[in-house]
């Protein structure tokens, strides 16, 4: 049972890895939202998942495992609302798209 | 902005009331069968000051929609079936973007007409596209009766909106649709 | 179990990590959303210590300091936009 655990917490790492090199290579701000939204949400889950495991099969802790689950519902809830908020607030306040970018219908409509 | 009526006080104090059991760490107390009196009553009391204040932000349609059981279902069915595994197919594809040596991206912002109706919904649809990693839902707009988001991709398929929109939210906004029609 | 101790390790390289994008980020926006991604590491990193020690006090912390971090990041977006 403990391996089931270390596999959530292994496929956490891999995903917290592959947001934390996203968020340094990308070429500019919003892809590096999209990167960031990676540890956000699975980065996340595997940490908690395994830790309600681990807190309710081993450590025999309901109030750990109960405040675990909290937390996590609390990051699914809250994280889009802070993404869309720096997404359009920095869009609001100029920040430049990298030269990759195909279309931009927004900034089209926004001049109209 | 409306007053808020008694049922949408009750229903947002019910949350509140929720919210503060698990917090408190009293719903494993109540499991062993010794809740204590003082936590719960202080409970009722500060809930019901904070819904007074907060229901008419929140609550501005039915308080009690999902009240009905085969609405919850289809709530737990999309929010522990469905939408996991988009969750899952869109990291996986944006991990592999970001691994890669080439980095291919080329991002851009669609403008992708939506057809959920009502508030809830809408903010439902929006939250989810922005949770699933490689879209992000920049703004909402509503041009003669119909609405759109303006959805930032990573990786831009198609710039004609019902494609794009097929491709980013095909079966999220089936399921939305029919939890909240 | 230590390996909960290695992980937690980890977490806290990749976060000291971000901090390169921290300092160099070209505008605010990139400060905001790496503060942000460090306070996620950073409490993954509690949790995993919490787990280690068996003790549940790390996670109130951890929460206080999710509720904190998306409050930051909410006013940081409010001021980007202008509107205080």
């Amino acid at each position: 049972m403990i391996y089931v655990i270390y596999v959530f917490i292994g496929i956490s790492l891999f995903f917290a890895f592959a947001g934390v090199v996203g968020l340094l290579r990308m070429p500019d701000a919003f892809c590096r939202m999209q990167s960031s939204t990676n540890i956000s949400t699975l980065g996340v889950l595997g940490v908690i998942i395994g830790g309600i495991l681990y807190s309710a099969i081993f450590l025999h802790n309901a109030e750990m495992a109960i405040k675990l689950a909290v937390m996590g519902i609390f990051y699914i809830v809250t994280s889009p609302i802070s993404g869309h908020a720096i997404a359009k607030g920095a869009y609001r306040h100029g920040v430049k798209m990298s030269r990759k970018t195909v279309c931009d219908q927004y900034g089209e409509d926004m001049e109209k | 902005m409306k007053k808020a009526t008694v049922p949408a006080i009750v229903s947002t104090a019910l949350v509140c009331f929720i919210f503060w059991l698990l917090i408190t760490g009293q719903v494993a107390s109540l499991l062993r069968g010794e809740p204590s009196a003082q936590v719960l009553i202080a409970g009722v009391i500060v809930s019901l000051a904070a819904a007074l204040f907060s229901a008419r932000f929140f609550i501005h349609e039915k308080p009690f929609f999902f009240a009905n059981p085969a609405r919850l279902g289809k709530l737990i069915a999309y929010c522990f079936c469905i939408f996991p595994i988009e969750l899952i197919k869109a990291n996986v594809d944006v991990a592999r973007r970001a691994l890669s040596p080439s980095l291919p991206v080329n991002p851009g912002i669609v403008k992708v007409p939506v057809e959920v109706k009502g508030e809830y919904a809408q903010a439902m649809l929006a939250d989810s596209i922005t949770l699933t990693p490689g879209t992000i839902t920049m703004e909402t707009v509503e041009e003669d009766g119909q609405d759109y988001y303006y959805i930032h991709w990573i990786d831009v398929a198609s710039q004609d909106g019902a494609e794009a929109g097929e491709a980013i939210k095909g079966t999220l906004e089936k399921w939305v649709r029919r939890i909240w029609e | 179990m230590n390996v909960f101790l290695y992980c937690a390790i980890c977490f806290v390289v990749l976060a000291l990590c971000l901090l390169i994008r921290l300092i160099k980020g070209p505008s605010v926006a990139d400060r905001a959303v790496a503060a942000d991604s460090i306070d996620i590491l950073s409490d993954m990193a509690l949790i995993l210590y919490a787990l280690y020690s068996g003790r549940g006090i790390y996670l109130d912390i951890a929460l206080i300091t999710a509720v904190l971090g998306f409050v930051g990041s909410t006013l940081v977006a409010k001021y980007l936009e202008g509107k205080l």
